[in-house]
């Protein structure tokens, strides 16, 4: 695709348009198995600059994808057609703090944790923090619809984004949504926006809801021999009507895997939960977690250990934070693949997935760690596997499919937090084939041309193996 | 041109390992000052993936970018899977050298390691040999600062460690770093012919020589602020300073409380900087790029020296020469540009104000 690099270079600056090699190949992959070169990468800086690189791209029929972190597990940010990756981690200014207002204003690179950190002198945090959130950026958590540990009792970033400005595919500015808490003045666009995956224009500001940092935080770790057990607690817990702020699962397969890469020295069991809880008045919170706690015990959880003291809790709470990339230690020659990540099930069926998960997992070949802010319905997996071997690939294909029609007829939804993007695409597809047709036409007002993220959510490709490359080397 | 990777085979299965995740972006002092992807860790690794896999071909551009690492190890403490891309880079560093892609400053300075038996190429610059109890290794940098040399050696004699100081050789690091792989198995026979005994304790002055030494050879070596914390005694400076943890001393070696207990029993208040102990950033003056990128160095030196300031502390005290160097450098700059001061000083000056004021007390 040809891509007029002098002109992109006029408008974001010499040293931040590249169509070097050795720059299109970082930038053609992220944390998922997909890779897939882009024609140049910009960096702008400026709303301006994002809209005139957009009315150059609209102009030639261009793909653009839009960039954060390039921590996507999906393929978000995948250039599968080529065209232009517009990283935005230059535009990561704090532009408004108001606590009275009780928001702030952002540019879409501003990273999670850098934002919780202006915050807390106010005594106030940005909630929906993914496992991600050092490097995560606001306008990737957006693209995403991004949630995380606290979400079961704060919500997804769809709950705190209260208006942003937008640059659509010809190149207009537009600010919806607005300051307030509520409004109802026509269609709430900035809602769609979230989750639309760089599909439906650039966020270049963004207007969060942000909340009081709570007084107390209590984390607990529950130990169960059996990861039925912990499932059942899970659900208990959220039946019951108690208050989580986190309500973690981690099963055996995850538990040596942190043991291996992080020397934490985890009791080696078959499951274990975290659960928090969090407030302004202590016999508050204490009431949550001796409330948990019971449930746990009622479901054979055993060794259970409490703290508020924040390096006691960071201890706790470090294996399930770095739980992700740890799996590839579970085994030698294996490594850990985002494939079908983070399914939705209702509270009810927590134990019966992830059950299910280990059944499919062990029929097919391969190994499957189970996890995930299950309190909130989020159960994650990781399909480990030998990246070289193709017969391997072929077993995680029939594992993605067993799992995506295991979680549907169960009620379950595709993506809970990360997103379709390519990995997800043909399952998601298959089960909502109703509202394919709804979407395609307001990607079309939005975007006649197809030029933002093309080829992703409804118009991925039906197999993920050949819509792109893999990024690994696959030779038997 | 297609390069023949020899070394990067060895780490195929690290770099599939790695899952791309970006956890290493955060504490990456290049990518902070240049902001590519391709000078964060995780770029890096991605294009020595490439260099293997024979996506990308080896070129200029991209021997630079693999060369403009400090080897800090921040990536290294925050990837959960602890992949260790200094190590991968250093094996893509041996293949891009093999490939023809050294820079002409680091080949002066193999040279120079290759006939001196130090980095500087000075033939005065040796180890002026003494007989003692324990056997001490200097290194090239102490050696070429023999004010400071005497210093330490001094400190030791006065708290009851009488060294032991051998002809000696460089320990071979910068070899090994930068690319030089063939040259540094040569290196290593000579260097083992001098320090063969693999039981015998060894004090470093140099963190960067005594991570190699224990990691390489496997040599039984502590560190001098190791040796100085069991015997120093308890002084009343009464300073307030931060300190910078060197990342050979506190990633490599894991000696994060040590050098902070010393200053405390000096009467010394350690005010941390924003990001200290395992977490802290880096001064720019490893993995090569004090020679050959000499300005991307100085900026991150003057991000390290600027967090410094925020403590409003007047003095920083590290202990590495390296370290020293470049932050003195980067405090005189901004001294000169902002008109804000901090005294860059090393510990060994600290800790001989301590003995002497120890003395006059008593």
């Amino acid at each position: 695709m040809k891509v007029d690099i002098e002109r992109l270079r006029r408008i974001v600056g010499n040293n931040n348009a590249s169509d070097n090699v050795a720059d299109l190949y970082v930038y053609s992959s992220d944390a998922s198995v997909h890779q897939a070169m882009p024609s140049v990468v910009v960096r702008p800086k400026t709303i301006g600059e994002v809209q005139k690189i957009m009315r150059y791209a609209n102009k030639n029929k261009i793909p653009v994808i839009p960039r954060g972190a390039g921590s996507s597990t999906s393929g978000h940010t995948v250039p599968i057609d080529g065209g232009i990756v517009m990283d935005l981690k230059r535009m990561n200014c704090i532009l408004e703090i108001r606590p009275k207002d009780m928001l702030v204003k952002v540019e879409p690179g501003v990273v999670d944790d850098d934002l919780n950190s202006a915050l807390k002198p106010y005594g106030l945090f940005y909630p929906p923090a993914p496992a991600s959130s050092r490097i995560a950026t606001i306008g990737g958590e957006i693209g995403a619809n991004a949630s995380g540990i606290r979400s079961v009792k704060y919500g997804a970033t769809r709950d705190y984004v209260l208006g942003m400005k937008v640059v659509l595919a010809n190149g207009d500015l537009v600010n919806l949504g607005s300051n307030t808490r509520v409004h109802s003045a026509g269609y709430q666009l900035e809602r769609l926006i979230v989750g639309s995956e760089g599909t439906l224009g650039i966020v270049v500001e963004a207007t969060m809801r942000i909340v009081p940092i709570p007084k107390f935080r209590c984390l607990a770790i529950a130990n169960f021999d059996k990861l039925e057990d912990a499932g059942n607690a899970i659900s208990d817990i959220i039946s019951s009507g108690a208050q989580p702020s986190m309500l973690e699962l981690m099963d055996g397969i995850g538990i040596v895997a942190v043991n291996k890469a992080l020397g934490l020295g985890l009791q080696e069991v078959g499951a274990i939960i975290l659960f928090e809880a969090d407030g302004n008045v202590k016999e508050a919170v204490d009431y949550e977690i001796q409330k948990m706690k019971e449930i746990c015990e009622k479901h054979n959880g055993f060794d259970i250990e409490m703290s508020y003291d924040l390096q006691e809790r960071t201890r706790i709470y470090s294996g399930r934070k770095k739980l992700f990339a740890s799996l590839s230690r579970y085994k030698e020659g294996i490594i850990c693949t985002d494939l079908a990540d983070d399914m939705g099930v209702p509270n009810s069926k927590i134990a019966e997935t992830a059950i299910k998960i280990h059944e499919i997992a062990k029929r097919n070949n391969v190994i499957m760690a189970v996890y995930g802010h299950c309190g909130s319905g989020v159960v994650h997996t990781k399909i480990m596997l030998d990246p070289k071997k193709k017969s391997q690939w072929k077993d995680a294909e029939h594992v993605v499919e067993e799992l995506y029609d295991y979680v549907h007829s169960a009620g379950g939804v595709t993506s809970a937090e990360h997103g379709i993007a390519l990995s997800k695409a043909p399952s998601w597809k298959k089960a909502r084939k109703d509202v394919i047709p709804v979407m395609k036409a307001i990607k079309k007002a939005l975007d006649p041309d197809n030029i933002l993220n093309p080829h992703k959510l409804m118009d991925a490709p039906d197999n993920w193996v050949t819509a792109t490359n893999l990024r690994y080397q696959v030779i038997s | 041109m297609r390069m023949k990777p020899k070394y990067l085979k060895d780490w195929e299965q690290e770099m599939n390992i790695c899952i791309r995740c970006a956890y290493c972006f955060e504490g990456c002092p290049v990518f902070k000052e240049l902001g590519w992807e391709s000078d964060g860790a995780r770029g890096k690794a991605i294009l020595s993936y490439g260099l293997l896999s024979g996506e990308i071909e080896p070129s200029r551009y991209i021997a630079d970018k693999i060369f403009q690492c400090t080897y800090c190890k921040d990536c290294v403490e925050r990837c959960s899977a602890s992949v260790s891309i200094p190590d991968i880079l250093t094996a893509a560093r041996a293949d891009l050298v093999d490939a023809g892609f050294a820079s002409d400053i680091h080949k002066h300075v193999i040279e120079n390691v290759k006939t001196t038996g130090n980095i500087f190429g000075d033939t005065e610059v040796i180890s002026h040999e003494m007989k003692g109890e324990k056997l001490l290794f200097i290194g090239c940098q102490y050696l070429s600062r023999p004010n400071k040399t005497k210093k330490y050696i001094k400190i030791l004699e006065k708290l009851g460690t009488k060294p032991d100081i051998q002809k000696e050789t460089c320990c071979g690091f910068p070899m090994k770093a930068l690319g030089f792989e063939k040259e540094f198995e040569e290196h290593k026979k000579k260097f083992l012919e001098l320090f063969p005994n693999e039981d015998e304790e060894i004090i470093a002055f140099c963190p960067t020589c005594a991570m190699f030494l224990k990691e390489e050879y496997e040599l039984n070596v502590k560190h001098a602020s190791q040796v100085i914390l069991d015997k120093i005694p308890k002084a009343e400076l009464g300073m307030k300073v931060t300190w910078h943890d060197p990342c050979d001393l506190s990633r490599g070696l894991g000696i994060i409380d040590e050098p902070r207990e010393i200053l405390k029993k000096l009467g010394i208040e350690v005010v941390e900087m924003r990001h200290s102990r395992e977490q802290s950033s880096c001064c720019g003056g490893g993995g090569g790029i004090l020679m050959s990128d000499p300005s991307l160095s100085d900026e991150i030196a003057k991000s390290r020296i600027r967090e410094a300031m925020d403590t409003d502390v007047d003095t920083l005290i590290t202990s590495c020469p390296t370290c020293e160097q470049v932050l003195k450098k980067a405090a005189s700059e901004i001294s000169e540009s902002d008109g804000k001061n901090i005294v860059v000083r090393n510990i060994e000056d600290i800790i001989w104000k301590g003995l002497k004021k120890n003395d006059e007390d008593s």
